[in-house]
């Protein structure tokens, strides 16, 4: 690819899009109370900005993501080892797996709300809920597809089962465990925004839900453009450098540019 | 004193898509010596890759016993050395890290495991490629690290499954060169097992030719070629001719002579 700021180069594709809002906007067509312009939207980010709102809502957003992720991943990467590696542990966990992962996130909010009530418990233990089963699965699926040569490789060169556990398996199964990562932070950003819209005090989703009960649209509009833009930055920063630190290097995934 | 005997070794294995049971090996006795270099050839389906994976204690045997160095051998461990075909090297770790890895088992302190890993990469002659990653070299050096790795920990035996079976036949007959070059330096003992009968007779002190299905040993033959051998003079040498076309007549006629053919055996 040609030179240029990788940041500018990513945005391109953006200015269509944001002329055409403009453009709708300008014209007149629907009110701007419902329709507000891209300019609405920066001066709302300024204004919420100033007076310390979005940061604090953005800070709560962005802590509840980090501790469900941790959560969901410190549990279920173990869970996914023990399932992956023993017959036992296969069988006593895969229904329960298949069962839970159905349930999904967003039907546990009725019981949640009334065992815990609107709050943080809730909002978390939804957010662990969907980040645990892609990293649990992914993981199964990255034990089992180590080919037997590594580990006869491993055997034949001195090591034992620990050994082989964090020399061989985890790193055989990482590809695969930072795909469960990747989807989990995916599937639990969103269901994070959506808990919080439902059961939420603070934080983004919640911000565009209270916005749209005081008919705010620039604030609703403000948090969607939000939600978007952070995920481009937890992508670029923090996830497509942990790939290209591992296993692009090791040649496990091709690189995409 | 013989490094390494078998004794009446059968393997029998339930084959689930055929529904029955089927003998890959049976009857074999060998005995191979410290620093001997002994090949076994044999069709494909002959079970010399299931035999050498019992040798190995990746795979238990049905009857019979494999001993080393008078012990029993029960499972796979540091005093046999593998080759794989397809090199099964760490992808996640540079050329030292899976050269010294062995090493690292035994629990040498990192200095120490590094600087006799950088001998055996220099052996395999790699120097330059330690800090670089498997997928980023080619399959002849893949291989190259392979030897090193098994060779690094200094194992009693090494066992090299069609080690060159998958590179291409230029780098494969280097390959072979420098496996002779490093045989006659080291003297490790080594069991390698191929169905390349000119790479067996190039290579080896003694060549077994396994009959087919199930696999038992046919003949063995003295290779008294002088060494060091390479490539150049071999095509010329008319006792090499002669060796070559008697290993495999017993190849061919062992694979004639053979009843129905058998399913292969796991990459038998």
């Amino acid at each position: 690819m040609a030179g240029g700021h990788p940041g500018l180069k990513s945005f391109l594709p953006f200015v269509p899009i944001i002329l055409l809002w403009a453009a709708i906007a300008r014209s007149g067509i629907f009110p701007r109370v419902f329709f507000p312009g891209p300019w609405d939207v920066v001066a709302s980010f300024a204004n919420l900005i100033y007076k310390g709102i979005l940061p604090d809502y953005l800070g709560d957003s962005i802590v509840r993501l980090v501790v469900g992720v941790g959560v969901g991943a410190v549990t279920g990467i173990p869970l996914g080892l023990l399932v992956g590696l023993s017959p036992m542990g296969y069988r006593f966990f895969w229904p329960l797996i298949v069962f839970f992962q159905a349930v999904g996130d967003i039907a546990w909010l009725p019981i949640l709300l009334i065992w815990f009530g609107f709050g943080l418990t809730t909002m978390t233990f939804v957010i662990v809920y969907t980040v645990l089963f892609p990293v649990v699965l992914n993981t199964v699926l990255g034990v089992r597809s180590i080919p037997l040569e590594f580990i006869r490789a491993a055997q034949s060169l001195g090591a034992g089962r620990v050994r082989i556990l964090h020399e061989v398996i985890v790193p055989g199964a990482l590809p695969n465990i930072i795909t469960g990562l990747r989807n989990g932070l995916g599937w639990g950003w969103r269901a994070l925004i959506a808990s919080e819209m439902i059961v939420g005090t603070s934080g983004v989703g919640f911000m565009m839900f209270d916005a749209r009960r005081a008919g705010q649209v620039t604030e609703v509009l403000l948090g969607m453009i939000l939600l978007g833009l952070l995920w481009y930055v937890v992508d670029g920063w923090i996830l497509v450098p942990l790939e290209q630190a591992t296993i692009e290097r090791w040649g496990v995934v091709a690189r995409l540019d | 004193m013989a490094d390494l005997v078998i004794r009446k070794l059968g393997k029998t294995y339930l084959d689930l898509y055929a529904g029955r049971h089927v003998t890959a090996v049976t009857d074999v006795s060998l005995e191979i010596h410290t620093g001997e270099f002994v090949s076994i050839v044999g069709p494909s389906g002959c079970g010399k890759t299931t035999l050498l994976n019992m040798v190995a204690g990746f795979v238990p045997p049905s009857v019979g016993e494999i001993l080393l160095a008078g012990r029993e051998v029960k499972g796979p461990g540091p005093d046999r050395g593998v080759v794989f075909q397809n090199f099964a090297l760490f992808p996640w770790k540079t050329v030292l890290d899976n050269v010294a890895f062995g090493l690292k088992m035994r629990g040498l302190p990192r200095e120490e495991r590094q600087g006799i890993a950088r001998e055996f990469v220099a052996l395999v002659g790699l120097t330059g490629a330690e800090g670089r990653y498997p997928n980023e070299l080619s399959g002849g050096m893949q291989q190259r690290v392979g030897v090193a790795r098994a060779l690094a920990n200094n194992p009693d035996l090494l066992l090299m499954d069609e080690p060159f079976a998958s590179v291409d036949a230029q780098t494969r007959m280097t390959l072979q060169e420098e496996l002779t070059r490093i045989w006659e330096a080291r003297h490790p003992t080594i069991l390698f097992v191929t169905h390349d009968v000119d790479e067996a007779v190039f290579l080896s002190d003694r060549v077994i030719v396994l009959s087919r299905s199930p696999g038992t040993v046919r003949a063995e033959i003295s290779i008294t070629l002088p060494r060091p051998r390479s490539w150049s003079r071999m095509v010329e040498d008319n006792t090499f001719k002669a060796l070559v076309a008697r290993v495999l007549a017993l190849v061919r006629d062992s694979n004639a002579t053979g009843a129905a053919p058998a399913p292969e055996s796991p990459r038998g």
